[in-house]
């Protein structure tokens, strides 16, 4: 993908004021939906989306359980006026394929083997979309899965890098996903240190993909500190001092 | 007794290192013990896990559970358990060996929406729940106020050899009946002794995690200070809840060896 | 084809009970009286890139609405109107008993009445959102989407509409060489009145305003009223299989304006206060 303009000014500031190893300001609210078993809300930037997880849970339709293990069932959805554009509310092939790949991001976190003939569900919904919904959308849904109690070997963060104005930056926002060189959305289990989920749409030489891939780890890192925090704060609130 | 150190961890924190056993909501990983689940940590030489403080009731043979009766079938009526899978209750339980649906009305028995505590007797990872009501206190409930709490905390509102659970029957003078998945009913004479006893149920629901709750559960229900012991001393066995989770421990092991509970080893 | 279900939710007969003891002295199980609504709470501009929007909490109901204006034909036999299309769907985030999937016929039922209520009250006045008469007028979507399902979807989202389209800011259009231009100013949406839609149900002989989930389940039929701000009815829609007599139906209208006004006061306060700040 070749940019039309630059993306970055003088002072090295992006079309929204960040430097280039900026993260947008992320904002996690846990337990939000009342019916659900686990939720969040997240604010990762413009981004406005809301994960919610029913589960464990029976299967439906019934022939669909698996014997050994449960079923994961994960939908990605924006409303229609999530987008600068009205967005038809029907399912796009877009949101098709984008909840697949959170699915294949989650499922590695979750012990399965624990729901043998249940189901997972997992909705993601998109109420507003500024560039890194995907990844929003991830880290949002593994504190609602941790919310709900589900068994996991670790949590799942997620943040993607890029390349703007021939510079590698961290947290694209949806005018550099949309006008930029290049887009890489990566989802990484914090602790085990394993990578869910890897995209990239543009182009990237050997150098470029090393350094943007450690950069999209290290924003990783940094949105599971966020994760932890609003986890604890709900879960723990004023009584943080059993860590110490 | 060894000094117990707790925290507060969240899926993928480490528990414990070392070769402690892993025991519940835990999975070992190389020298590591690792929480599955959002909790208050436990370790000492029997072994690492963490109590949980969310999830929905996955049920487990024995436990005793509140349900609701959804429909039947010609041999068994389907309860909703309040968990991932509905139960069935054989209509045999109840009408003996001889059961004919031919003669037998099943409606007589237990209608939609009736409230039954039952016991799980026969749970695996082959098939749902089956229920008997057969032991004693066990079988329809008439009369009685519902609320639902989280099933994590039970334990903690039964209390030590049912020490919390009976304080609050005393003082509210009310009858509570408790499902393992969070299903309570409370039944008493007078409309301002249930109340008082679905406050304080509440208060431990959400406070459950918390140090010194049995004295601010006393106080709300303004039990004689000469009852309410020094809670300090206490506070170890309070959180621990271990001879309430020693069982839950035990039937783990039973439920592990069949091969249906929690993570427990690397794969 | 409709086709009547098995009921989804069954509540517990104990339950029942205490509900129908509790409602024939006057109070429901969660303390209200008969006649009482929840609190309402409404945050408007919740989604920068709507024209406007507005997440409505109704008890534990929730709904958020959102506004985007484009141009386009009108709708046929309405060549000086401006065009406006609501829509609403019940997220599978919202409640244990949704399955993802295309509206079913409560949903779209939901929808309509939400339309209907809106669109006869004249809220929004249609003419004057017109840029070539009979070729180009301006489309106004308002979606709903409902993230959290305790009852009365109805009014929730009659709330949300109603708050999102009066406080949105509609961008001004203009035609410079035969072509739609957004000129990136924003105007005042022409607003006539606020419609209040007022929901009752039946349960035994009672007659119950803004059921909660529970209230619903237990429920023989439902009669749902808007109304404008001059106290004249505008849309009624009755649900459900149960049966209304003619002086309940009677009655329930006359509640209906009353609430009506008294619901109006307290959008407008929320709009417009929320307005201003």
């Amino acid at each position: 993908m070749v940019q039309n303009r630059s993306l970055i000014d003088e002072s090295g500031k992006r079309s929204d004021g960040r430097i280039i190893d900026e993260l947008r300001e992320v904002k996690i609210n846990v337990g939000i939906i009342k019916n659900a078993d686990g939720s969040a809300l997240i604010e990762f930037g413009k981004n406005k989306i809301i994960a919610a997880v029913y589960g464990p849970r029976e299967v439906h339709p019934k022939h669909m359980a698996l014997s050994d293990r449960c079923v994961v069932r994960c939908r990605y959805h924006m409303s229609p006026f999530s987008t600068d554009t009205r967005k038809s509310p029907a399912p796009s092939r877009r949101e098709t394929e984008i909840s697949k790949v959170i699915r294949e991001a989650l499922e590695p976190a979750l012990i399965l083997e624990d729901y043998p003939r249940a189901a997972i569900d997992i909705f993601i919904e998109v109420l507003q979309a500024d560039g890194g919904s995907r990844c929003a959308g991830i880290t949002a849904a593994s504190v609602a899965l941790a919310d709900a109690g589900i068994n996991m070997r670790d949590m799942v963060s997620a943040c993607a890098a890029g390349k703007v104005d021939d510079k590698i930056v961290i947290d694209i926002n949806d005018t550099e996903d949309k006008e930029g060189g290049a887009d890489m959305p990566v989802a990484y289990m914090p602790n085990l240190k394993k990578i869910t989920l890897l995209q990239l749409d543009g182009e990237l030489n050997s150098n470029e993909f090393n350094t943007c891939l450690e950069e999209a780890i290290r924003g990783c890192l940094k949105v599971f500190e966020i994760q932890r925090s609003s986890l604890i704060e709900k879960y723990f609130g004023d009584e943080k001092g059993l860590n110490e | 007794m060894q000094e117990v150190k707790r925290k507060y961890v969240i899926p993928g924190d480490i528990v414990a290192e070392g070769n402690l056993k892993p025991l519940v909501n835990v999975y070992r990983h190389g020298n590591l013990i690792v929480a599955t689940r959002i909790g208050i940590t436990e370790s000492n030489k029997d072994g690492a896990k963490v109590i949980p403080l969310s999830g929905i009731y996955f049920p487990r043979a024995n436990d005793i559970v509140i349900g609701k009766i959804l429909d039947h079938s010609s041999l068994s009526w389907s309860v909703d358990i309040n968990s991932c899978f509905n139960a069935h209750l054989p209509a045999q339980d109840i009408f003996g060996r001889d059961f004919s649906p031919a003669h037998d009305d099943m409606g007589s028995q237990l209608l939609k929406g009736d409230v039954i505590v039952a016991r799980i007797a026969i749970f695996d990872r082959t098939r749902d729940p089956i229920l008997t009501i057969q032991d004693k206190d066990l079988g329809k409930i008439p009369t009685g106020e519902l609320i639902k709490i989280s099933p994590t905390r039970v334990p903690r509102l039964i209390g030590k050899r049912g020490s919390m659970i009976q304080t609050i029957e005393q003082a509210s003078s009310t009858r509570i009946t408790i499902g393992q998945n969070g299903i309570i009913v409370v039944s008493g004479k007078d409309k301002e002794g249930i109340n008082l006893a679905i406050n304080a149920i509440h208060i431990v629901e959400v406070e459950a995690h918390t140090s010194n709750l049995t004295q601010r559960i006393k106080q709300l229900l303004n039990v004689p200070e000469s009852e309410i012991e020094n809670d300090d001393t206490k506070r170890n066995h309070e959180i621990n809840d271990t001879e309430i989770n020693d069982d839950k421990v035990i039937s783990n092991k039973i439920d592990k060896e069949m091969g249906m509970m929690n993570s427990n080893g690397t794969k | 084809m409709s086709l009547s279900k098995k009921s989804t939710i069954i509540v517990e007969n104990l339950r029942k009970k205490q509900m129908m003891e509790s409602i024939s002295t006057g109070k429901r199980l969660d303390e209200r009286s008969l006649d009482e609504t929840r609190p309402i709470e409404i945050e408007l501009d919740v989604i920068k890139k709507a024209s406007g929007s507005a997440w409505v909490k109704l008890g534990k109901t929730e709904v958020v609405a959102g506004v985007k204006v484009e141009t386009g034909e009108p709708f046929e036999g309405l060549e000086n109107s401006g065009a406006l299309i609501i829509t609403a769907e019940v997220l599978p985030i919202a409640s244990p008993h949704i399955e993802p999937g295309p509206p079913d016929e409560e949903t779209i039922e939901l929808a309509r009445v939400v339309d209907r209520g809106v669109r006869q009250s004249e809220m929004l006045e249609l003419s004057k959102l017109v840029l070539v008469p009979g070729k180009i007028v301006y489309t106004i979507f308002v979606d709903c989407s409902i993230i959290n399902v305790d009852g009365n979807l109805l009014d929730a989202t009659s709330y949300a509409v109603v708050a999102a389209l009066a406080s949105c800011k509609l961008p001004v259009f203009e035609i410079k060489d035969d072509k739609v231009v957004d000129t990136g100013r924003t105007q005042e949406p022409p607003i006539t009145t606020i419609p209040v839609s007022v929901t009752t149900v039946k349960i035994g002989d009672y007659l119950l305003l803004d059921p909660n989930i529970e209230e619903e389940a237990c429920m023989d039929a439902r009669l749902t009223i808007t109304t404008n701000s001059k106290g004249s009815i505008v849309a009624m829609q009755k649900g459900l299989k149960g049966y209304f007599t003619v002086d309940e139906v009677k009655s329930i209208a006359v509640k209906a304006i009353s609430k009506g006004e008294e619901i109006g006061a307290k959008l407008k306060e929320l709009i417009y206060h929320g307005k201003k700040e």
